[in-house]
């Protein structure tokens, strides 16, 4: 039987996600609705008796206290009514944990065809409303196709005995699992194949594959294990591991490099053997605190002498693209389980955030998938839920709007993890699989979802992109998952541990059994959600919150024991051996017989052309521009600009104090609503030492140079760290990489040899200031082919792509956090001093962006000048002679001054003139140059002689003073006052555009 | 953190996705008990006994996602199966208290607000923020002097952050006047200087009924609120230490590092229960 529970609020109850979706109607569409209240349905297919219905809805689905409830449709008053389900197979979070409360309440489960669906009803009133107004609100605001489905009704087509109906989204596939053999006669025949399965085979990888099955020794041997041609699961596999995401082809890649200037060419083979791992294996060397790097799925440092801590960063974008609540879940989720899969296993302690998207209030003619105001809302609550409900603090983050990512957007996520130096007294950053260990998989189901999302996000994104690989993820599952691994950890009892990210079991057994040398796997012990997956999905499918674990048969029934009691559910699924070949069997008939080592060996490598024009000769100039005469107007504009403002709203829906660790939280000041530079956790509770976090993004400057792009990139999150008390001996970098497409195409990429210099001079970049500022890259990744083409206003299409982009995240340990400084002035009277050297910086920064312009002198990294400034400053705030540090980025010193004097509340007066610069003689250049390497402090005038004394060889000049009036006062070089605006006029420009946000 | 038994022993629930139990096993440590963290399904199947404890702490966020309303499961699960267990650890004079999740589960359970000894009785309920969603910020609360709560004796004003996405205190008229004449309302959400936030945002973080933020039952021994002390542990979580210490500072005064309000809230209950043996 089935049977359908509405749920709603008492009316006299506020229905604050009715007035959410009222308030966006209005502000996104200019729909007028006068209220809207939220239905709650539940629809179970099982067979209960009444009682058992009566016990559920009183007792589980309906509080008697705020809430009423009937299985029949509850009569609430509408213009119109929008029902909003979930296709079948999209994850449903709630209706899976429905079925377990109600199996623990009933005391037996639904049974095997059982199941609870979870929907909703929108109740619209508004006498204006129009069907195709209802239909807007449906498509645009409360439902995305690619997941959800969803009915309109009229108030007058309503039906108040049969509501909606009975909608159950079961999967049903009827269909019964077969291998299928792929013949390998000739290169075109396979090339066909790849792409009529979306394999995405690269073409030259065909030659090698066709070999390998053609070889007699290899003929024999399959043979023998009853196999001829490949099988499509050992052609997936294939292409799974030999994706560019799996296998990052391109950083592997052999770049053609040219200067079109001076003619001078150059051949980098592997940007990743040389401008990564080269400089970071050289900085393991000097650095004892690194403690493993550039083979696991995040990298070690050294924490104290009984903690490592763990960072990676990952890039979510091509699903987020197309459904972003989903795609930001399942991509902060995802992440998370790469430092529970480094070493023996981590716990999360850390998590980050970029998004880089188009303008909010973009009106113009192109129409991406999803508008990017929408788009950001998703990706917003998308990362919230997955990482509050993980209880792991969001401690750091950015937004970035910019009309090149309305072709695809960018999600980073980061995430830092703490692991015991030593787990049963060896460490616990090393693991290997070993023949007779047991293969492992632990946490969710297998289905349909997430198949071939490595291939999809290895291409570029168009209306062909298959839908299957959105998935939602589920922070609860994972959540028991995390714990129930920690304590299986902390008893001994896991060899090794990965995660099932891109490739799914695929990539993670493939990989795990190289160190054994080779498995056998049976591929029907996998758990699947629903029946008639072909071997080949199953072993490819990606479906969310998985590790796969090796454990050793004697310690397997504890681990299963223990499993259970976490209620997580794991299964033996097969056992590494040193066969030399990955074997995979299906109710005892084998469907894989390939050699273990097959894809280290042998492959080509890719190849590029790069041809570099340096700025001048691609026609960029600096604008020809007299400075201003007004000056507040100016600032307050900048201030309100959206890559400026605050951005409060994001900050506070993401938990970042969870696990009592906060330090320096994300917003700080007399306030608490200013962004601090940097984040800090005490992650290990009894110790006072701490962990510094912060990232940053600077893709303007791409315009420019991306090796400047990157060097600012690098040098703005290592300042972010020193701002908080960082010492400049111990961080940490992880690089994530986001470009457009650089292999070159005549017709559909004819930029892409520019695109591939970018890329080349942004790793040149990468290697010279890691290795300058010694900060060894702990971790990175790639996410290429940052392009979509959106249909403009004739229906043409056009190609957009994003700016190069790099964002950088630094971590740092922190000896004593009782001596961290925050960004804001402290008291009044205290002294402002300028740390740095002002130049005539302005390409590509906010103040010409602001006025149309992209210039030409774009800021340069001097690490050889500004390390010793960086060092002593360090050393100040471990002496306690610094009351406020704030480093000086996006938008220049004037923005920052306002940042500096908002935080505190506190008026300021200086006087550009003090400011250490060279070769600048106007007011706009010292107020808006972005050059690196500076910072603002402000210290007690008691201190100022032994500060001055430590930076007396230094660029540091004290500038003015903290006030006890309410002004920022800023004296320009011919001693007139350019700017006198009150803290409080600042603040409200700058909360102008999102303030009312929540 | 799970160290051997003392004379104090509390009890942190964890498993299906509840946090903040490493923090709240700390803060009690801090205070002085032997804290053990302990999955709901090992006290189900008797590997552990509530017997042996004095201290019950239903903590952090989020157990089963928070679907179908925060808390509402896990009172399903404890009811179902510890419901007798639960009410004699009540019963014998023992201390339970609900730290935002498990505030809004203690009210799903019927332990709060207890009226007439009555603890299965649902009628107060912690709904949907007004302000339509999740919330991390730092609150004010005052502290009903008259109340019989064992936890917050001899503090006055405390501040704590609130996390949470349904934390609006909801009854029905009549419930919450018994509520406030029973001085069963301990905790309400006020603004910086202690005065009465009378529902203003941010002050009144999510639309609470009469600003309250923790009740406890008639005997001071079942408390819930739903901001989070735990998170309280170390100077260093207040959001203004930098700005307090360089204060004091110029004053010549060193920064108190002493236990914070939000230990001496476990204090409290370490206390209670060592003085009422």
């Amino acid at each position: 039987m089935t049977y359908r529970l509405e749920i709603t609020l008492k009316p006299e109850l506020f229905d604050a996600e009715g007035e959410g979706v009222r308030q966006k109607a209005k502000n996104y569409f200019g729909i007028e609705l006068d209220r809207v209240r939220t239905i709650y349905v539940v629809t179970i297919d099982a067979d209960l008796t009444t009682g058992r219905l009566q016990t559920i809805q009183s007792e589980i689905f309906t509080n008697p206290v705020t809430q009423i409830s009937s299985y029949s449709p509850l009569d609430v008053e509408f213009d119109w009514t929008i029902w909003v389900g979930y296709r079948p197979g999209v994850r449903d979070n709630p209706g899976s944990t429905a079925m377990e409360a109600v199996a623990d309440i009933l005391g037996t489960a639904l049974g095997s065809n059982g199941a609870i669906y979870t929907s909703k009803r929108y109740c619209l009133q508004g006498k204006s409303v129009t069907m195709e107004d209802a239909d807007k609100i449906a498509g645009e605001l409360l439902a995305n196709e690619i997941i959800q489905q969803w009915k309109i009704y009229a108030a007058e087509a309503w039906d108040p005995a049969e509501g909606i109906g009975i909608i159950i989204p079961k999967v049903v596939l009827d269909h019964t699992p077969t291998v299928t053999t792929i013949p390998v006669d000739s290169d075109a025949s396979l090339a066909a194949v790849s792409d009529e399965r979306g394999l995405a085979l690269n073409p030259a990888d065909i030659p090698t594959i066709r070999a390998y099955f053609l070889d007699k020794d290899v003929q024999a041997q399959r043979e023998a294990a009853g196999l001829s041609d490949p099988t499509d699961i050992e052609l997936e596999y294939i292409s799974q591991a030999r994706s560019d995401h799996c296998n990052h082809n391109t950083f592997q890649g052999l770049f053609r490099y040219r200067d079109l200037a001076t003619g001078e060419s150059d051949m980098v083979d592997n940007l990743f053997k040389t401008c990564i791992e080269a400089p970071t294996l050289a900085l393991k060397k000097k650095k004892p605190w690194v403690v493993s790097v550039l083979w696991d799925n995040a990298g070690v440092g050294k924490f104290n002498d009984d903690h490592c801590y763990v960072i990676t960063g990952e890039t979510h974008n091509s699903p987020s693209n197309m459904e972003a609540y989903g795609g930001a879940i399942t991509g902060i989720v995802g992440v998370y389980r790469d430092p529970l899969g480094t070493g023996k296993g981590s716990k999360l302690v850390m998590g980050g955030y970029g998004y880089c998207v188009g303008p909010r209030d973009y009106d113009g003619d192109l129409v991406p998938r999803l508008h990017p105001r929408r788009l950001l809302d998703g990706i917003i609550e998308g990362v919230r839920d997955g990482g509050n409900k993980s209880g792991i603090p969001t401690t750091f983050g950015q937004v970035l709007f910019h009309p090149g990512y309305m072709g695809k957007c960018l999600v980073f996520v980061t995430a830092v993890g703490i692991m015991p130096a030593l787990i049963d007294g060896k460490p616990a950053h090393q693991k290997r699989t070993a023949p007779g260990e047991l293969v492992i998989m632990s946490g969710g189901r297998v289905g349909k979802d997430g198949i071939h999302g490595v291939t999809a996000s290895s291409e570029t994104f168009s209306e062909h992109t298959p839908a299957g690989h959105v998935q939602i993820g589920d922070p609860y599952t994972q959540k028991k998952m995390h714990d129930f691994l920690l304590e299986a950890r902390d008893a001994g009892l896991i060899r090794f541990i990965t995660d099932n990210g891109g490739g799914g079991l695929s990539s993670s057994v493939g990989e795990s059994a190289r160190y054994s040398g080779g498995c056998e796997i049976q591929i029907e012990k996998v758990p699947l959600k629903y029946e008639g997956l072909d071997q080949w999905e199953i072993w490819v499918s990606e479906s969310q919150e998985r590790m796969t674990v090796a454990v050793l048969p004697e310690d397997i029934d504890r681990f299963l024991e223990l499993s259970g009691l976490h209620a997580v559910e794991s299964t033996v699924i097969g056992e590494y051996t040193d066969s030399g070949k990955l074997h995979i069997t299906y109710k005892g008939e084998t469907c894989a017989h390939i050699d273990i080592d097959l894809l280290t060996s042998g492959f080509p490598q890719w190849e590029f052309d790069a041809h570099w024009l340096p700025p001048q000769m691609r026609g960029l100039y600096e604008p020809v521009l007299q400075a201003p005469p007004d000056y507040s107007k100016l600032l307050l504009d900048l201030l309100s600009r959206p890559n400026i403002c605050s951005t409060e709203w994001i900050s506070r829906q993401y938990d970042h104090e969870v696990q009592g660790t906060s330090v320096i939280k994300p917003l700080v000041g007399a306030e608490r609503d200013v962004n601090s530079d940097a984040a800090v956790v005490r992650p290990v509770l009894e110790s006072e030492k701490g962990l510094a976090f912060a990232q940053a993004l600077l893709p303007a400057y791409s315009a420019i140079d991306a090796y400047h792009m990157t060097s600012c990139t690098i040098d703005e999150a290592l300042r972010r760290l020193i701002a908080v008390g960082g010492d400049p001996d111990h961080i940490g970098g992880v690089d994530n990489f986001c470009w457009p497409s650089v292999q070159y195409h005549p017709q559909n990429n004819p930029d892409g040899r520019f695109k591939a210099a970018q890329l080349v001079r942004a790793c040149w970049a990468l290697s010279d200031i890691c290795l300058a500022y010694e900060i060894p890259l702990l971790s990175g990744k790639d996410s290429m082919y940052v392009d979509g083409h959106l249909p403009g206003r004739y229906g043409e299409t056009h190609k957009v792509s994003a700016l190069e982009t790099l964002q950088f995240s630094t971590t740092g340990v922190i000896e004593d956090v009782n001596k961290c400084v925050t960004m804001d002035s402290k008291m009044h009277g205290d002294l402002v001093y300028i740390l740095g050297v002002t130049r005539d910086e302005l390409g590509g920064s906010e103040y010409y962006e602001h006025l149309g312009y992209v210039g030409l002198n774009v800021p340069r990294v001097a690490a050889d000048e500004f390390a010793p400034l960086y060092r002593v400053l360090s050393h100040a705030i471990k002496k306690e002679l610094v009351a406020s540090a704030h480093g000086i980025y996006r938008g220049g010193l004037g923005v920052h001054l306002a940042m500096k004097a908002m935080g505190g509340n506190l008026g300021m007066q200086v006087d550009l003139g003090l400011v250490p610069v060279e070769q600048v003689d106007r007011n706009d250049v010292i107020l808006f140059s972005e050059s690196a390497g500076r910072l603002i402090v402000t210290i007690d005038p008691q201190n100022r002689e032994n500060f001055e004394e430590l930076f007396k060889d230094l660029a540091c000049a004290c500038i003015g003073s903290v006030t006890t009036a309410s002004d920022l006062i800023i004296k320009g070089l011919d001693g007139s006052i350019l700017v006198d605006i009150s803290v409080e006029d600042l603040k409200s420009a700058w909360k102008k555009p999102f303030g009312d946000l929540v | 953190m799970e160290t051997g038994m003392n004379d104090v022993n509390a009890l942190v629930l964890t498993g299906y996705g509840l946090n903040c139990d490493h923090e709240t096993a700390y803060a009690l440590e801090l205070a002085g008990a032997a804290a053990r963290r302990v999955h709901i399904n090992s006290l189900i199947d008797g590997t552990v006994s509530l017997t042996d404890f004095q201290i019950m702490v239903f903590g952090g966020g989020f157990s089963w996602g928070d679907d179908h309303g925060a808390g509402v499961i896990q009172a399903v699960r404890m009811k179902t199966h510890l419901g007798d267990q639960i009410l004699k650890f009540i019963e014998a004079g023992y201390l339970v208290l609900g730290i935002c999740n498990g505030f809004q589960t203690l009210v799903n359970l019927g332990l709060l607000p207890g009226f007439d000894h009555d603890y299965t009785r649902r009628s107060v309920a912690l709904t949907f923020n007004d302000c339509g969603n999740f919330r991390d910020d730092w609150v004010t609360l005052t502290v009903n002097a008259a109340s019989p709560c064992i936890f917050t004796v001899g503090i006055d004003l405390a501040e704590f952050p609130i996390r949470h996405g349904e934390g609006k205190f909801y009854a029905e008229q009549n419930t919450i006047a018994r509520l406030i004449e029973n001085n069963q309302v301990v905790t309400r959400y006020a603004t910086p200087d202690g005065k009465s936030a009378k529902g203003r945002f941010p002050y009144n973080p999510n639309g609470s009924i009469d600003d309250i933020a923790g009740v406890c039952d008639p005997t001071g021994r079942v408390f819930g609120l739903m901001p989070h002390p735990e998170a309280f542990n170390h100077w260093t979580n207040h959001p203004d230490w930098t700005r307090r210490k360089e204060t004091l500072k110029r004053q010549g005064l060193a920064t108190d590092t002493g236990p914070t309000i939000g230990i001496r809230l476990f204090q409290n209950a370490v206390d209670y229960v060592r003085n009422n043996k």
